[in-house]
């Protein structure tokens, strides 16, 4: 059981940054899911919190112990990786049974635990076959077993389920998260999946170009992005951003949207009062609030109807400005090049500054 | 695609052609060495494909057991050159592979820059002959002449590049992932050296290592310049069978030449599936 703090921590390789100033503590059994698109540095940090990378500043501690100086093997953490790293020249049960062994754990022990683990992860079957020709799902199965049955005190896992079809992956979100109970880990999640994210981490890390831009609860990032980038990234589809210009209203104050026409007199915070707004504003809203509305203030031509079974996505758009629509089917559907006419409950707008991209007033 | 017949046709001929090419001379070797003397030496139209009367007198003669038909006999037999084209090659293959196999894997995990791989390979640019006359005075004052040791030492260095460049891309092309894994697992640096990397790599190992033999077991420069009696190697051993009345013993050269097959051939067969695996190297999905 241990907290990680990671402190300032920054690498460079050469002249590029993968990671800057990145300030994060995992509490102890926690689940940390870092989350970001390619090249945001998320391997980076996992790869540094492990030992096989060395970080060009900051500090890494377990526990308050800054453990920069142990080398990996030291360093009792559980590794998954993407690509699995099996031992392909191994049978199942050398590979389950492969860290005991290094750690000189007794062969009655090392049997009881490699049974143990081959039971929860349904190996068992397998045990005696050699690793080299099973399926993805299984040999993703096997690489998560081989780390958690020496039972790590932090267990890290690098896009561990990007590779197993569709399917499995759903399987093994919930039986990742069940396993993370049982041992009650640390845990350190590299994933550039929300779903995964959002369906098994404790909390969140959202990162972009070697960047933490915010950490939070998955509702806390889901509702209230500090950032552009994160409001755009999360969700499926992500958060459709208008530019926009502060107007007033006998009601109060409005965002002007120019060919979408004006938002509702906006429900500031009293901080984002207080603070006083930019002429100019990115506009967020979630396409799920999307309220079609004949008498809405707002309107867009629809582009494009796209149907995913419970729900109907709508593109919407024209004069360089593009939003997304969700839709329950019950709804009678407009088609290509109707104007879809709505409304946007004001305490469901976010605003953003259009320069630094942070949230303005945080939770409106 | 599909090819019109008259293509396919040409292709096959092509084939055909070029495996019959090459094919001849193995073939030829193969029915030589059964023939009795009088029909290896014969010429012009008695010369047959298939041996009249097949004997094994070729094998007897190169072996000491002189039959009544030659009347030549040998100063020495080929028992002996042999044993030392085998050990020469077979000890020269060790010592190629474990110095190349160690090099590759320090410079493929901790090498920095690219010179030292370069330089390597650059051994192999001189002309072997410029060197084969110094190495050849080093070599008396150190008394390797004519030993098979002093010969495989050679070889050993002669085939490194070799064994140091395959293992290398072996290696290269290993992730990295696989060695991380076991370090972070809690194991030294040398033990998953032995007990995952080496295990893994075992095709490209017997790859390597059939590569390197086959360069070694048929060097005759080499053995040529360097060995002069006791130990001389199977092709320099060919060169002596001739006599001064009968010229070329061909049956004889056949019949050793057969012999000289055997050991690459084993060792192919032996190592075949690991052959496929080793082009196809690659443990993990990427």
């Amino acid at each position: 059981m241990t907290q990680i703090a990671l402190s300032n921590l920054g690498k460079k390789f050469g002249s590029f940054t993968a990671l800057a100033q990145m300030n994060l503590t995992i509490g102890d059994g926690e689940f940390v899911a870092l989350l970001g698109p390619s090249g945001c540095g998320k391997s980076t940090t996992m790869n540094m919190i492990a030992g096989m990378v060395d970080p060009t500043e900051g500090d890494i501690r377990f526990d308050d112990r800054s453990i920069l100086d142990v080398p990996m093997s030291r360093r009792g953490v559980g590794f998954v990786f993407q690509n699995y790293a099996i031992f392909t020249h191994m049978s199942v049960r050398e590979n389950l049974a492969y860290g005991l062994r290094a750690q000189g754990v007794s062969a009655s022990e090392r049997n009881r635990r490699v049974n143990a683990m081959a039971d929860l992860l349904q190996l068992t079957p397998m045990l005696d076959r050699r690793a080299a020709g099973l399926s993805v799902n299984i040999l993703q199965r096997l690489a998560i077993g081989r780390s958690a049955v020496v039972e790590p005190a932090i267990f890290l896992l690098d896009e561990p389920l990007s590779n197993v079809d569709a399917a499995f992956r759903s399987v093994m979100r919930s039986e990742l998260k069940a396993l993370q109970r049982q041992f009650s880990q640390t845990l350190v999640y590299v994933t550039h999946d929300q779903l995964e994210a959002m369906t098994m981490a404790d909390r969140i890390a959202v990162m972009d170009h070697g960047k933490l831009l915010q950490v939070g609860t998955p509702l806390e990032i889901y509702n209230n992005p500090q950032d552009v980038f994160v409001a755009r990234f999360i969700g499926s589809p992500g958060m459709n951003i208008l530019e926009g210009t502060i107007a007033s209203s006998d009601e109060g104050k409005l965002v002007d949207l120019a060919s979408a026409g004006r938002s509702a007199p906006l429900a500031l915070s009293d901080r984002a009062a207080s603070q006083g707004l930019p002429e100019k504003v990115l506009f967020g809203f979630r396409p799920e609030q999307v309220n079609p509305d004949p008498n809405g203030i707002m309107a867009l031509p629809v582009n494009f109807v796209e149907r995913i079974g419970a729900r109907t996505i709508l593109h919407l758009g024209g004069d360089g400005i593009e939003a997304k629509a969700v839709l329950d089917n019950q709804i009678a559907m407009p088609s290509i090049g109707d104007i879809l006419r709505f409304s946007i409950d004001p305490k469901m707008v976010r605003l953003f500054d259009p320069v630094s991209g942070i949230a303005i007033g945080g939770d409106i | 695609m599909r090819r019109s017949l008259p293509f396919e046709l040409l292709r096959y001929a092509m084939i055909l052609l070029i495996i019959a090419i090459s094919l001849v001379p193995t073939l030829w070797m193969l029915s030589m060495a059964f023939k009795p003397i009088a029909e290896w030496s014969a010429s012009g139209a008695a010369l047959t494909w298939w041996p009249e009367n097949p004997t094994l007198d070729n094998f007897r003669f190169i072996f000491g057991q002189s039959s009544s038909e030659l009347i030549v006999s040998l100063e020495r037999t080929a028992a002996r050159p042999i044993m030392a084209s085998l050990l020469a090659a077979i000890v020269g293959t060790l010592i190629a592979m474990t110095a190349g196999t160690a090099a590759a894997y320090g410079l493929s995990r901790f090498g920095k820059g690219n010179n030292l791989p370069l330089a390597l390979i650059q051994l192999r640019l001189f002309p072997p002959m410029a060197v084969m006359i110094p190495l050849m005075i080093m070599w008396s004052f150190l008394g390797l002449i004519d030993n098979w040791f002093g010969l495989a030492v050679v070889y050993g260095i002669v085939t490194l590049p070799f064994a140091f460049w395959l293992m290398k891309t072996f290696f290269d092309d290993m992730p990295r992932e696989i060695e991380d894994a076991a370090l972070v697992e809690g194991c030294t640096r040398l033990r998953v050296f032995a007990v995952i990397t080496l295990p893994m790599m075992r095709p490209a190992l017997a790859s390597s290592a059939l590569f390197v033999f086959i360069m070694n077991w048929s060097d005759y420069l080499i053995a040529l310049l360097l060995t002069t009696r006791d130990w001389v190697t199977i092709p320099v051993y060919m060169t002596s069978l001739s006599s001064s009345m009968t010229g070329q013993l061909y049956g004889a050269k056949a019949a050793l030449g057969l012999i000289a097959a055997i050991p690459p051939v084993i060792l192919g067969i032996a190592i075949q599936k690991h052959l496929v695996r080793g082009l196809t190297f690659g443990a993990l999905k990427e």
